[in-house]
């Protein structure tokens, strides 16, 4: 059964790229077919994780309409087994994606032909990203231990529930039931999607029920990255602990990745990490994850789903 | 309908069990505090600052109500009153008492296990099975066995009176040489064992390793 991860956080630089090249490379040596999908659009650069310097094709066949399946543009990598549709060739102006186009993309990335599909965000909260990060059937955030990534991975998860609420109220065709309450969050930062619901299960209880269910459903994994020094093991757990209390129950910690200079290394010489150094503490960690990540049942949380 | 945090009752804020130890409470509430304080790192974005204020207060509120004997026996009463727990789940909140260190009359925990063997032997009177298989140079693990079930004393028992573990006895009774410990703990085993069924020991012992050796070979 295929499975779509979507590796997102706000933060740039966090890590995700590297967490989503290290993910595919050990879903692919298992013996699966693992495709990643570049979709930090206008600032790609997963491929130079897999030593690909110029990436013959790309997605932006695709959105420029010049071939029908995005399949076709899945370049082999040095990995058996792993391929990449690469975003570099895209033009400068890709990040502003038009609306048909982006709804185009996301049923092509769920038609993909692989076991599993890989998908590689950019930061901040643009509704592009919002909206690739909702088509997986699991939600990776990566952040590290800096004040400033978790503001933003807060954000990030914060629009994430705003967005599926959304998303769901129109297509439920129910917005109108509590279109200024929506308005309200969005302005005062959504606080708690629980009180959403509360003020959905007064107005119509069954509906409310149905959004209940729906953000319970939404499987949420964190990954924290660049771990070093004083940063003590457990700020993941407080983390992943605060989300479930104040947010939605959807909330696993993933795995804590140790800071390793070798990864610069890697990245340097373009070599893939876990490949490279797969006895390291950090490489360890990454297989773990790995393991964890495909032993969970999928849950759909996508938007056509 | 998962419980919004301000619903929560004391207990489960600080996620601890009804039943928890002042102890305990205590490393929750610290626990709390390092997740809800300012400076945490992991929260210091998440709440807005009037937030912050009403959930740390909330904190040391559950807080001093648990640590505090009496104030927490009526606040499970009122837990109780409004239905959120049943009377039958609570414990009495009887600070345990301190155990000390050097207990010297310390009642010894195998005793009880012992007594009631005892009482087994006296009652069923199987010295002519325990006589048959003393006289025997070879004792072997069945032997042991049927004596034991003669006796209606479970493995459980034997290992509550000597502390010898159940995988050990069902080797010993099964005469699995495989798992059977070294011969100088076998040996101290085998004598608890006859000990506790009232059996020469010396015998037991030299018969149950002639037994083992003839079957090893």
């Amino acid at each position: 059964m295929k499975k779509i991860y979507s590796i997102g956080g706000g933060k740039g630089g966090s890590g995700k790229s590297f967490i989503a090249a290290s993910l595919g490379a050990l879903f692919a040596r298992e013996g699966s077919r693992v495709v990643l999908v570049d979709l930090d659009l206008g600032a790609s650069n997963l491929h130079t994780f897999l030593n690909l310097k110029n990436p013959p094709r790309g997605l932006d066949e695709f959105i420029d309409k010049k071939i029908a399946h995005l399949e076709d543009v899945a370049l082999a990598t040095s990995v058996q087994n792993l391929y990449l549709i690469s975003s570099a060739r895209c033009s400068l102006e890709v990040a502003n994606l038009f609306y048909a186009q982006k709804k185009k993309l996301i049923s092509a990335i769920e038609n993909l032909p692989f076991d599993y599909v890989l998908l590689d965000l950019g930061p901040g909260t643009h509704f592009n990203t919002l909206d690739f990060f909702l088509t997986a059937s699991e939600g990776v955030f990566v952040a590290t231990p800096e004040p400033t990534a978790i503001e933003n991975t807060f954000r990030f998860i914060k629009s994430i529930y705003l967005r599926k609420l959304k998303q769901s109220l129109k297509e439920a065709d129910i917005w109108y039931l509590c279109r200024d309450e929506i308005v309200a969050m969005s302005r005062n930062g959504l606080t708690s999607p629980i009180d959403f619901i509360n003020i959905l299960v007064k107005k119509d209880i069954e509906q409310g029920k149905i959004f209940e269910d729906l953000l319970n459903g939404l499987k949420l994994r964190l990954v924290m990255n660049k771990v070093r020094g004083q940063i003590r093991e457990n700020l993941g757990r407080q983390i992943v602990e605060v989300c479930n209390r104040h947010l939605y129950p959807g909330f696993d910690l993933l795995e804590t990745i140790n800071y390793d200079s070798r990864v610069y290394d890697a990245i340097l010489s373009k070599q893939i990490f876990i490949g490279k150094y797969p006895y390291t503490k950090t490489a360890v960690a990454l297989q773990k994850a790995a393991r964890k990540l495909k032993q969970e049942q999928p849950i759909a949380i996508g938007l056509e789903s | 309908m998962v419980k919004r945090f301000k619903d929560l009752n004391y207990y489960q804020l600080l996620q601890v069990s009804l039943n928890t130890s002042p102890f305990e409470i205590r490393q929750a509430y610290k626990n709390m505090l390092n997740i809800y304080e300012e400076s945490s790192l992991a929260t210091y974005s998440f709440f807005s600052s009037d937030e912050r204020t009403e959930i740390l207060a909330k904190v040391e509120e559950a807080f001093l109500t648990l640590i505090d004997s009496k104030k927490r026996i009526a606040y499970d009463e009122k837990l109780v009153n409004i239905g959120e727990v049943s009377r039958s789940m609570l414990k009495d909140h009887e600070h345990k008492k301190a155990t000390p260190i050097y207990q010297i009359n310390k009642e010894k925990t195998g005793s009880n296990y012992l007594q009631k063997i005892r009482r087994k032997i006296q009652e069923k009177g199987v010295k002519e099975l325990s006589n048959l298989i003393i006289k025997d140079d070879v004792i072997s693990g069945e032997d042991l066995k049927n004596l034991r079930e003669a006796l209606g004393v479970e493995v459980e028992e034997i290992f509550q009176a000597t502390k010898i573990s159940p995988t050990v006895l069902q080797a010993i009774e099964g005469n699995d040489v495989a798992n059977l410990p070294p011969s100088i703990y076998l040996k101290s085993f085998l004598k608890s064992y006859a000990e506790v069924l009232q059996l020469d020991t010396k015998r037991i012992i030299q018969g149950y390793l002639t037994n083992i050796e003839e079957d090893h070979g």
